[in-house]
């Protein structure tokens, strides 16, 4: 840790975010979109947890753990949503679902 | 004492709770559970009236620089009054309830109903400042819409309570922005800080007529009086508790703690606006055939009356007065339960008749009450109402007059409900089986009718202790019993003519109303509800037109110019160019563009 400074963790987390971002935009299965936004999630709290601690304050990390929490939440439902999904039309492929065009 | 408070406050909150969540379909637990905290609410509050003393107890909830805001009691001789009041009355009637709910299948909401209503009045009660105060009045808001709508599923029930709900939010309306111009002048809400304020020039005449807007709406004053006569589609437990002896009382409870903000002309109005109403009201109840209809324009014209005495500058008079309504009142409704109850829930009163000796209990304490509400001297009512009638002869000869009037009217109105109900013979199959009513409701008349009603203002000096003595005593000192002094002279008079001639006049016909007999005009136009008429017509041409030029303005503007012009002209725009569309259904395409307009902005913010 003695080597790191908060500017790593920064471009960690812009990393990981640019990575969860292309995911989203470039794959097709919703299922692994989703995953790629759980990414981007990721990337925000890692960056809020540096900040926290090179300012030396808990706040940012109370607010990750209450962000942690809500996603886990937020995972059911969408999850849940896949599914119910995937049993009315078949697929989960973000090209067929394309009923908004019309 | 603070502690008494707490419990006082808070018991029937958690008994509304628990009825509401575990007692809904054990209505039969949930109205002896109900009963038995409101008998608890009264027995704390004698005691509190026993030991007396006034109470400051405040705590802060939220500061937001030099305003702060909190939750406190301030109990003073007239809250002191007032609790008791209210618990007293309030606890009757709930075992009054028990009996007259027996049969209805909703009564766990009834009586959950009934004890959120004792939470939000109480909290009025001992309210130490404007925003607590607001807050407890719109909870009280709510339980009367709650209650009057009890027979939902009826269509004039919930007619009536969307009436008093969005009447009462007019006056509300002027109130809660007396509280804001309050805060931005005075930077505080608490009445005690507010009172030892001297303003130079006084209180602003604006201040004072926005909050008693707020007393416009709950006591149904002239010109938002129309929605307490339609509240009697509510059970009449509810209308003698909430229409008649305390909801309505709180407008004037509260313009008594707040009197020292009103300045000299909207007092003045109040008192001509008062007195008038009351003149009205009374003359009105002769043209309702509905016993509970006819007690509503009774109470409007005792709230008139106690609106004069507060305009009058005595508050007092005012918080005696509504005491002693209260009790009689209560009376009143709950007897006229009784009435309806045992006629087999028959309203109409040209369809009763002779019911004094099916229903004796019933009829005598009716009767009595109704001499109090005659103000018949040595009656709970004649204290505070002819202690009125002569502040208003020693003040201004026209609100004199308004009230000599009303006193007539009142006299009439008794009369004519006394014999149309009690005397002469059965007019209707179900009055013919009437039978009196069992103990539960049968009790608490008596006891609220006997006690108070006959001797209320007469055993005050036994019956309401030292501690309320700052309300009560000094009134009665100065009733010194002068039989000359015109109010007095007024009284008698009205009670001669009145009630004789109305006992007699009614006498005349049987099963129709001789006043629509003899004089078919008067009768219309004293049953035609002319103020609805009136707002019918500004809703409908007025108000409707406004809204509808406005729903235009957002159509065109919003939802034409800025959602569907910007929204579709700049796809547009870029579609030509790139000669797509921008609109394919595919998710990634709009993700993308959500990236896009994220970077753009953030450009845009950072770099400019």
């Amino acid at each position: 840790m003695e080597n790191t400074s908060l500017a790593h963790h920064l471009i960690l987390a812009g990393l990981l975010f640019v990575l969860g971002l292309t995911g989203v935009l470039v794959r097709r299965n919703l299922l692994v979109v989703y995953m790629c936004l759980e990414l981007m999630l990721a990337a925000a709290t890692l960056a809020l947890v540096a900040f926290s601690r090179f300012n030396r304050t808990m706040d940012g990390a109370v607010l990750v753990f209450f962000v942690i929490t809500v996603a886990a939440a937020e995972v059911a439902v969408g999850l849940a949503l896949i599914v119910a999904l995937f049993r009315r039309r078949g697929t989960v492929q973000s090209d067929a679902l394309n009923t908004l065009r019309d | 004492m603070a502690h008494y408070l707490h419990w006082i406050l808070f018991l029937p909150l958690f008994a509304a709770a628990f009825s509401a969540l575990f007692l809904r379909r054990q209505g039969a637990i949930a109205a002896w559970f109900s009963t038995a905290t409101a008998f608890t609410i009264a027995g704390l509050a004698l005691k509190v009236l026993l030991i007396g003393g006034d109470v400051t107890w405040h705590i802060e909830l939220a500061k937001f620089g030099d305003i702060s805001l909190g939750f406190g009691y301030l109990l003073d001789a007239n809250a002191r009054l007032m609790l008791f009041v209210v618990s007293f009355v309030a606890a009757w009637i709930h075992l009054f309830s028990v009996g007259y709910m027996q049969e209805d299948e909703a009564r766990g909401r009834f009586f959950a109903g009934l004890s959120i209503f004792m939470f939000s009045i109480l909290g009025i009660v001992v309210a130490d400042n404007l925003l607590m105060t607001f807050i407890f009045w719109e909870l009280v808001g709510f339980s009367s819409y709650m209650l009057i709508a009890h027979y939902f599923d009826k269509d004039y029930a919930a007619a009536a309570s969307r009436k008093a709900f969005i009447t009462n939010r007019v006056g509300d309306l002027g109130f809660i922005l007396g509280i804001a111009m309050c805060l931005s002048l005075y930077g505080t809400l608490n009445f005690s800080e507010l009172a030892q304020l001297k303003p130079v020039g006084g209180f602003p005449v604006i201040l004072g007529a926005l909050l008693m807007c707020g007393f416009l709406g709950k006591s149904a004053q002239f010109p938002l009086h129309v929605w307490l006569t339609d509240a009697m589609a509510g059970p009449t437990p509810v209308s003698a508790l909430i229409h008649a002896a305390t909801m309505v009382a709180a407008g004037v409870y509260f313009m008594a703690r707040v009197h020292f903000m009103l300045a000299t002309d909207v007092l003045n109005l109040m008192a001509i606006s008062g007195a008038g109403m009351a003149a009205l009201a009374g003359l009105c109840a002769l043209a309702q055939t509905d016993i509970k209809k006819s007690l509503a324009y009774s109470t409007l014209a005792h709230l008139g009356i106690m609106g004069c005495a507060l305009g009058l500058g005595r508050p007092d008079l005012a918080v005696l007065h509504m005491a002693m309504h209260a009790f009689f009142k209560a009376t009143l409704f709950l007897g006229a339960g009784s009435v309806i109850h045992g006629c087999h829930h028959e309203q109409d009163m040209l369809k009763m008749g002779g019911l004094l000796k099916k229903m004796p209990l019933t009829a005598a304490t009716f009767i009595a009450a109704t001499l109090s509400n005659c103000a018949v001297p040595f009656f709970a009512g004649w204290y505070s109402k002819d202690a009125i009638i002569e502040a208003a002869h020693e003040h201004n000869f026209a609100i004199f007059a308004f009230l000599s009037i009303a006193a007539l009217a009142t006299c009439l109105y008794s009369g004519r409900m006394i014999r149309l109900v009690f005397l002469g013979e059965a007019n209707s199959e179900a009055a013919e089986h009437a039978h009196e009513s069992p103990w539960t409701m049968t009790l608490p008349i008596v006891v609220l009718g006997l006690v108070y009603s006959i001797a209320g203002g007469f055993l005050a000096h036994s019956l309401i202790p030292a501690s309320a003595l700052g309300v009560v005593a000094k009134p009665l000192e100065e009733m010194a019993f002068h039989l000359t002094a015109p109010a007095t002279i007024v009284g008698l008079l009205a009670l001669l003519l009145g009630f004789g001639g109305a006992l007699k006049f009614y006498g005349i016909t049987r099963g129709k109303d001789a006043l629509q007999l003899v004089s078919p005009r008067t009768y219309h136009l004293l049953e035609h509800r002319w103020m609805d008429g009136l707002y019918r017509w500004y809703i409908d041409s007025i108000q409707r037109r406004v809204a509808e030029f406005i729903a235009f303005l957002d159509l065109l503007l919003i939802n034409g110019v800025a959602v569907r012009w910007i929204a579709g002209g700049v796809p547009a725009v870029l579609g030509y160019f790139t000669g797509r569309s921008f609109h394919r259904g595919q998710t990634r395409g709009y993700a993308l563009w959500i990236v896009l307009g994220t970077l753009f902005l953030a450009w845009f913010l950072i770099a400019r």
